[in-house]
């Protein structure tokens, strides 16, 4: 462990340090510097998008020198990509109930996932339906999953934190009680494994199915409605305020209660993709170990979504699992065995902590953040 | 049952201490009411239920099982009281357990430096939460998630991947074993019990422990009232970091001579469950530690009671879920009936 911290700092130092950024170029430079700076202190996306290069630099550098246990190249990269739709899909769940306010978090969405895994792996698996309805099944009791999280918070009051805290658990219960801790793999389930299969894209590199088939479309269309559609624009006005957007006119209760029912629809998508990564139905799909509920909410953090509300964008969360995803990828390739997997922990924690504390220090500094 | 017998006064809420003109809350909070009946009826239900249940070799293993997750729950009280959160304490605990069985097995250490090591590892741990969350300006939710992940680091480096196996049966004092226990009453819980004594004297008629209220119900109203907000504020994290601590010891205790490294996964859920059942509001400003006591011990028994009806042990959850809604939702109904009247 030692040995590779020594390499990070050689190698972190070597790529995306321009030449001739110094102080010492003129009063012209100093404010092109400056203005960088506010620009990336500023601008999550360009952080991401710095912090992304500097990653991938310092880990083709190890390559190219031959630390790593296997090149860290595009087909590699592209390999690692199988863990990236889970991830994105949830945290843009996240960003939808988070950016809606008042609190909004969902800590349930692990749970929806085991739940909905299982619903769907009895319709598909057991009961002979065929895949699309199954799907569809998957996406409609996910939203229904969400709808009760949506229903107790926009509706009766509940704080988020706690109500999907609370139907945490009696999700991630159900779904194992449901057929009593039993996977269910039929010959049906393990044939969806295809979609965790990858698919020739450029060259040798290749994209797992299911990002093409179910990342691509969700980010999409959730940066269509957020971004392009007249709900979206009321999911940021009642995250920003929701008096003044009650006094505007606004349905505040409908529109945060379609947040957490997208949320949970898109949970029950995700549902779909990790039952085919496992080529199996299991109760503890999204809650085992930590849980794919928190991840999901780091990396919305980390991808510039204000914990307050009313502040997020698509290509921030994209952005942020991208950069977590290689980031695992290559601790993986660098450190053999469990202390890779443990390093894994420390560089989103570190990460998180790190961007936050940037974000208050850019609040502090140059005002607002986007 | 036993919440419409005591019938508190009509209008309990402010009562006026003779000398200083101090207004103070009721002692007991409605919600305390309601949950020691509710656990009553559950005992009592149960006990018909299954005749073992009140049986001491049940009871016992309830109070000591009760007993980390209450005292974690007395330290994310004063947090969530004053405003933050702390979803860490599993990978606190995690740490602290880690030390602990490390330093029993390894070098031998007796009791009191053990338990002593954990209390500061878990401190040390708290330190770090609470200069972040009190001096980084940033919302306690995202920095404990990121400490979660980095103790958690931490504390898988300790256990450097396996099991700890072997470990001397030092802390059995707290254990739920015959050692464990003093005129049957397991020394955990009392410990529990006097921890939480002292934490509601403290929050209720300290200034330091008022201040914790003032600064959940408006942290700027209370810095410009001069109360030390953030001092104050790091002091929480720090004591949550003690208790969990010391509550890694329980979790040792109870378990058997090898320490698996799933330890403490998940024990902060429990935790902020036990809270919030307890009637400790989630937005900060009220609560009491007596309430989380309390849920801690709804909580228990509920995993208890399923296990002994011979129901799939995992229902437990389902139930904890349904708690936490009518909690919640009855604090809510109580609070719009205030607002009104």
């Amino acid at each position: 462990m030692s040995t590779s911290t020594q390499h990070g700092e050689s190698g972190a130092r070597a790529p995306g340090r321009p030449e001739g950024r110094g102080p010492s170029r003129g009063g012209g430079l100093a404010r092109v510097g400056s203005t960088v700076l506010r620009a990336v202190l500023t601008q999550r996306v360009l952080l991401l998008v710095v912090l992304l290069v500097l990653v991938l630099g310092f880990f083709l550098n190890l390559s190219a020198r031959n630390y790593l246990a296997a090149p860290f190249d595009g087909r590699y990269l592209g390999l690692a990509l199988i863990n990236l739709p889970p991830l994105v899909m949830l945290a843009l769940a996240e960003l939808l109930v988070i950016t809606s306010g008042r609190g909004g978090i969902d800590l349930s969405v692990g749970a929806i996932v085991s739940l909905t895994g299982m619903v769907f792996g009895l319709a598909h698996g057991q009961w002979g339906w065929p895949l699309v309805p199954a799907v569809l099944l998957a996406a409609a009791f996910g939203a229904l999953c969400g709808a009760v999280n949506g229903g107790l918070v926009a509706y009766l009051g509940f704080p988020p934190l706690i109500t999907t805290l609370a139907t945490y658990y009696a999700f991630s219960s159900l779904a194992i009680v449901i057929t009593s801790q039993q996977p269910i793999s039929t010959a049906p389930i393990q044939d969806l494994y295809v979609l965790a299969r990858a698919v020739p894209v450029v060259g040798d590199v290749a994209l797992p199915l299911s990002l093409l088939v179910f990342l691509l479309p969700t980010v999409v269309v959730v940066w269509l409605l957020l971004a392009r559609t007249a709900w979206g624009r009321r999911v940021y006005a009642i995250g920003t305020n929701d008096v003044a957007a009650e006094w505007s006119g606004i349905d505040v209760r409908r529109t945060r209660f379609l947040a957490f029912t997208a949320a949970g629809l898109i949970s029950g998508l995700v549902a779909v993709v990790t039952t085919a990564q496992f080529a199996s139905a299991r109760p503890d799909a999204g809650t085992a170990g930590n849980g794919l509920a928190l991840p999901a909410i780091t990396i919305a953090v980390l991808g510039g979504v204000a914990i307050t509300g009313g502040i997020g964008r698509v290509s921030g969360v994209v952005l942020a699992a991208l950069l977590v995803v290689w980031l695992n990828a290559g601790i993986l390739l660098a450190v053999a065995g469990n202390t890779g997997t443990q390093l894994q922990l420390l560089a989103l924690g570190a990460v998180l902590v790190a961007a936050a504390l940037l974000n208050g220090l850019a609040v502090r500094r140059y005002g607002a953040v986007t | 049952m036993s919440a419409a017998a005591p019938a508190p006064p009509r209008g309990s809420a402010p009562r006026r201490a003779a000398g200083g003109g101090r207004v103070l809350p009721f002692p007991v909070t409605g919600q305390e009411l309601v949950l020691v009946g509710v656990v009553a009826v559950l005992w009592v239900v149960l006990g018909l239920a299954t005749p073992a249940f009140l049986s001491s070799g049940s009871i016992v293993p309830l109070l000591v099982a009760t007993a980390p997750i209450a005292l974690i729950g007395i330290g994310v009280t004063v947090v969530i009281i004053s405003g933050g959160i702390d979803v860490s304490v599993g990978s606190i605990v995690l740490v602290c357990a880690a030390v602990a069985a490390t330093a029993m097995t390894a070098s031998g250490l007796p009791l009191v430096p053990v338990l002593l090591l954990s209390v500061a590892v878990g401190g040390l741990l708290g330190l770090v939460n609470g200069v972040l969350v009190a001096y980084g300006r940033v919302h306690a939710i995202i920095i404990t998630f990121g400490t979660l992940n980095i103790f958690r680091f931490v504390g898988l480096q300790v256990f450097g991947g396996s099991t700890i196996d072997g470990i001397p049966p030092v802390l059995a004092v707290f254990g739920r074993g015959e050692a464990g226990r003093t005129l049957g009453v397991p020394h955990s819980f009392l410990l529990v019990a006097v921890v939480a004594a002292l934490a509601w004297v403290a929050l209720r008629h300290t200034a330091g422990g008022r201040h914790y209220y003032a600064i959940g119900g408006d942290a700027q109203a209370a810095r410009l009232a001069g109360i030390a907000v953030r001092p104050r504020v790091l002091l929480a994290y720090v004591l949550t970091g003690l208790l969990t601590g010391l509550a890694a010891c329980f979790v040792i205790a109870q378990g058997t001579s090898t320490l698996a490294p799933n330890v403490g996964l998940g024990l902060e859920l429990s935790a902020i469950a036990a809270v919030v059942i307890g009637g400790t509001s989630i937005t900060g400003g009220r609560g009491s530690v007596l309430g989380t006591v309390l849920g801690a011990l709804l909580v228990q028994t509920v995993a208890s009671g399923i296990i002994q009806l011979g129901w799939p042990s995992q229902l437990s959850s389902l139930f904890i879920g349904v708690f936490i809604i009518v909690a919640v939702g009855v604090d809510l109904l109580r609070q719009r009936r205030r607002r009104s009247a």
